[in-house]
């Protein structure tokens, strides 16, 4: 709890804060305005009103996830190596994994905050722009919870990334990287793609079904913690040269 | 002798390039340790070992009894240390960055207005800390290692980059910290007569290799029996002509075997 606050009170002024909540701003907002814009171009889609609510209007907002969840990862790093800050920590009597995990917590948390408002504005949609008794609550919840855990192996990754790179320019890159290759490669069915992250949180957003894929999430929770147990084994091993 | 941090054979070697070798030191508790060398000679380097920010190749340390990894969270509470150069949060002002370390090091608030007025600091505190100048990082530095005034203090050329007013104020600042709070200090330099302001005892490195480890009186003597002083009557000067004399004839053995 400690380590959390300090965490915390180590981000004022860096901005990542509102960053990710101004992504669940503009997903909602993006959410709503497509909907007003396209209603009966979508709703005579050849998909039933919840697959039309949930897949179609998803691939914009991930793509909004994703660069919030690659430029706030760099910036929860970029501050600790901007001054060299990190140094000082690693000469304080602080647990530097700890240290890792507690930013790990907080970009899940905000992310998490920038989902619910964004599934917020479709559980509005879905009550009052859907065709009268179509509108589901519990498959709404479901992807929700699975575009969620879709997402964590990308934020697994950037972390993992930022947490070894001094220069902020390199997780951008990778993560930039990540993302156009994962867009290249996420309509393909070969399952060992979905060893890259990027293609895992995707994978939502070229499925034309709102039925999570239970194989997909199984992956994905795999792949976050995997990731999350080798960026705490480097904080701890790897020390500060 | 009581000694607080010994070193034995400690050893740090890169691929291709021995930064520390064999170096064996041995700090007494209350004392202050001069660490003096040219630069490159490895100061910064058995620094960081010291702080666990790097770990040896060969040998081994202990500070007050405890030893890196096992002990890590309790030698870091003990020990202040500021290395190489300032570390901060730019976006913190200079209060909030040593509300961090006093948060983490469990202190009370007062901690750090105590910190920033022992280094002359207090009126900018609320500035962020990346507008600070040079000389104000130096100082905020300064003041997260004297933060919570540990028993154990490990300074990196803790005066450069600071006017010759400022450097006579951190100066007398380091000199009075044993009597002030009984701690011990390590401090580590380039120029002897900054140290011989300051130190009771002296280690002089050169390469990596430790030339020399002993009280300030010693060297003296080293030095009247070295000839450098004629009339027994030893001046700063003196001292840090034979200082040099003990580098240079290091570095001249250096090129011998490497010749060999």
């Amino acid at each position: 709890m400690k380590t959390l606050i300090i965490e915390l009170r180590k981000e004022k002024r860096t901005g990542v804060i509102p960053l990710l909540l101004l992504v669940g701003i503009l997903g909602a907002a993006y959410a709503f305005v497509n909907f007003i814009v396209r209603k009966d171009t979508l709703l005579n889609l050849p998909l039933a009103p919840m697959d039309v609510l949930l897949t179609q209007l998803y691939g914009m907002i991930m793509v909004l996830n994703m660069f919030g969840i690659v430029v706030a990862a760099c910036m929860v790093y970029n501050m600790e190596f901007k001054g060299t800050a990190i140094k000082k920590m690693y000469m304080l009597p602080i647990s530097v994994p700890k240290m890792y995990l507690c930013k790990f917590f907080i970009l899940t948390v905000l992310l998490l905050t920038a989902i619910v408002l964004q599934n917020l504005a479709l559980l509005k949609i879905g009550i009052s722009d859907l065709p009268k008794g179509t509108f589901e609550m519990d498959t709404l919840l479901k992807f929700t919870v699975y575009s969620f855990i879709t997402s964590m192996p990308t934020l697994s990754f950037m972390v993992l990334v930022s947490s070894r790179s001094p220069n902020m320019w390199m997780p951008l890159g990778i993560g930039v990287a990540g993302f156009l290759s994962g867009m290249a490669l996420a309509g393909s069915n070969v399952s060992l793609l979905l060893v890259h992250p990027f293609v895992v949180m995707l994978k939502p957003a070229v499925a034309m079904s709102a039925q999570p894929d239970n194989g997909i999430a199984i992956i994905a929770m795999a792949e976050t913690s995997l990731l999350l147990g080798i960026g705490l084994w480097m904080a701890k091993h790897l020390r500060y040269e | 002798m009581d000694y607080i941090i010994t070193t034995e054979q400690l050893t740090k070697k890169y691929k291709n390039f021995i930064s520390v070798n064999q170096v064996s030191m041995h700090i007494q508790k209350g004392s202050i340790y001069g660490f003096l060398g040219p630069n490159g000679a490895g100061k910064s380097t058995t620094m960081k070992m010291l702080l666990g920010l790097t770990s040896p190749t060969g040998g081994r340390f202990t500070v007050d009894g405890g030893h890196f990894p096992d002990d890590r969270i309790s030698i870091l509470k003990k020990v202040g240390s500021f290395i190489e150069s300032p570390s901060f949060y730019a976006n913190l002002t200079g209060r909030e960055n040593l509300d961090i370390i006093r948060r983490i090091l469990g202190l009370p608030e007062n901690a750090v207005n105590d910190a920033l007025e022992l280094v002359g600091l207090a009126e900018f505190g609320n500035r962020l800390a990346k507008k600070y100048s040079l000389g104000m990082k130096q100082r905020l530095g300064l003041a997260g290692a004297l933060l919570g005034r540990p028993p154990i203090l490990i300074l990196d050329e803790p005066t450069n980059g600071l006017d010759p007013s400022g450097i006579h104020e951190i100066r007398n600042l380091i000199k009075s910290l044993p009597s002030l709070y009984d701690c011990t200090v390590l401090i580590s330099s380039h120029m002897l007569s900054e140290i011989e302001l300051m130190a009771d005892d002296i280690g002089i490195l050169n390469h990596g290799r430790l030339l020399f480890e002993g009280s300030l009186d010693e060297l003296r003597q080293n030095a009247v029996q070295a000839g450098f002083a004629a009339d027994h009557k030893i001046s700063s000067a003196n001292l840090e002509n034979m200082f040099l004399s003990m580098i240079d004839k290091d570095n001249a053995a250096r090129k011998q075997r490497a010749r060999l």
